[in-house]
């Protein structure tokens, strides 16, 4: 497998694009828990799904390709009526499954991610994730 | 045709967007994601809803006059989320705070909630300091993303989907966030005196003409009037004034009157559009909840 680490920096116009690209889908204050400058772009293997309510949990064991250091990712996403909504199902991503997920990574600099997109490698499809990045609707 | 109600559906979701150009790129990135995605037909989540009024073509007609009950009335009966495109009428901006002129006929994205009040909102000093500090902190407190029961007005303009409908003697209003519910009498009881408070407070109903007039007390003290921080306080009165303009539509004028954190009262004008072909599941929070954990965090609410 291979995987890629990216977190990158956005200049500011980029990441107000990406903010206001996302569907609304919010349960908190996003600003209060990630960092919308901190931009993460994974590949890795889904090894843990979380159905949940308030919000769903994809975590991805994802390699770094120098060292070969793999890190387990959680990753954020919107809760589980919007998704349904948006066309998922709980089967739609499988354990096991190489998926590609951009998102911004959490403050606190933990291996949490809130996520924008996730891309399944096998078919290209891209999955409404939902994200929880603004509020007020 | 039930792919394109599928779109408006989630082109609802989307229309929440802030500015025309971000929701226009997402429209087409979610028509991506419809084409492209897994459909659930046969969920009950997607599943069609009856008794809609339908154009020639099949797709839903929202402008289509509102139904009525038996004794005439309009009915509320339907699934509404809020609404953040309003059309452009002469007195809109005399109503909710407009990014700049608009013409009439034109759709147009407002705020939902106290931010689209005209002229901001009237907070006494202590209020406006509080409300200053929650927002400086970037709402780490706000009772919602702790799992707390979500209180009105505040429900209007959060993202959560609610179901109305009229029963005798009551309209009900269900929530999907944590299977609330709200009881609005029209059995003629008067509002209890001095009641303890509660998270929806105590509301009573009647009907002016074709609009329904909703006037609540017993607020539970100090609540999020939204995530910034506004406070609603067990001094409040809320009158809603919410009339069904079609099908599609519900208009709500919400007046707040709480004299102790409010030196007038305030009216936000809002929208409710309805959500054709999904149904109202559970979304009990405390089920996985883990934001507190990090707003609770040494450091959180910084920037």
């Amino acid at each position: 497998m291979r995987a890629r680490l990216t977190v990158a920096v956005a200049v500011a116009s980029f990441a107000g694009l990406l903010v206001g690209a996302v569907p609304v889908m919010a349960h908190h204050s996003f600003a209060a828990e990630y960092d919308a400058s901190k931009l993460l772009k994974l590949t890795g293997t889904v090894t843990k799904i979380e159905w949940t309510n308030p919000h769903c949990f994809f975590y991805v064991d994802v390699k770094d390709q120098d060292s070969g250091k793999i890190d387990n990712w959680a990753f954020e996403l919107g809760n589980p009526n919007a998704l349904l909504r948006n066309g998922w199902t709980p089967k739609s991503v499988k354990i096991g499954d190489e998926v590609t997920v951009e998102g911004t990574r959490a403050k606190d600099g933990t291996l949490l991610g809130n996520a924008r997109s996730m891309v399944l490698t096998s078919t290209g499809q891209r999955l409404f994730a939902g994200s929880s990045q603004t509020t007020n609707p | 045709m039930r792919m394109l109600e599928r779109l408006r559906l989630m082109t609802n979701g989307l229309e929440r967007l802030r500015g025309g150009a971000w929701a226009r790129s997402a429209v087409v990135c979610s028509a991506f994601v419809l084409t492209s995605s897994a459909v659930v037909f046969g969920q009950w989540v997607t599943y069609p809803t009856p008794n809609v009024p339908r154009l020639a073509n099949g797709q839903p007609d929202l402008g289509a006059p509102a139904p009525r009950q038996p004794d005439g009335r309009p009915d509320f009966v339907g699934f509404w989320q809020p609404d953040r495109q309003r059309e452009c009428t002469p007195d809109l901006a005399s109503k909710v705070r407009l990014a700049q002129p608009c013409k009439p006929g034109e759709k147009v994205t407002v705020q939902n909630g106290p931010a689209s009040v005209p002229g901001g909102l009237p907070l006494q000093p202590w209020a406006a300091e509080l409300t200053k500090k929650r927002t400086a902190d970037l709402s780490k407190d706000d009772p919602h993303p702790r799992c707390q029961p979500d209180n009105y007005p505040r429900v209007y303009w959060l993202p959560h989907f609610s179901k109305m409908f009229f029963v005798p003697g009551e309209l009900l209003m269900l929530n999907e966030w944590n299977a609330q519910f709200r009881q609005i009498y029209t059995d003629g009881r008067p509002l209890p005196e001095d009641p303890h408070p509660i998270y929806s407070g105590y509301s009573i109903g009647k009907w002016e003409g074709d609009t329904f007039v909703i006037t609540t007390k017993g607020i539970r003290d100090d609540q999020w009037l939204d995530t910034a921080g506004n406070p609603i306080t067990d001094a409040a009165t809320m009158t809603e004034r919410i009339t069904r303009p079609n099908f599609g539509t519900l208009n709500l004028a919400i007046t707040i009157d709480d004299p102790k954190a409010y030196t007038k009262p305030f009216t936000i004008d809002m929208n409710m559009k309805i959500m054709i072909d999904t149904q109202m599941i559970e979304e009990f929070c405390l089920e996985n909840e883990r934001d507190s954990a990090r707003l609770f965090a040494p450091g959180a609410g910084k920037p």
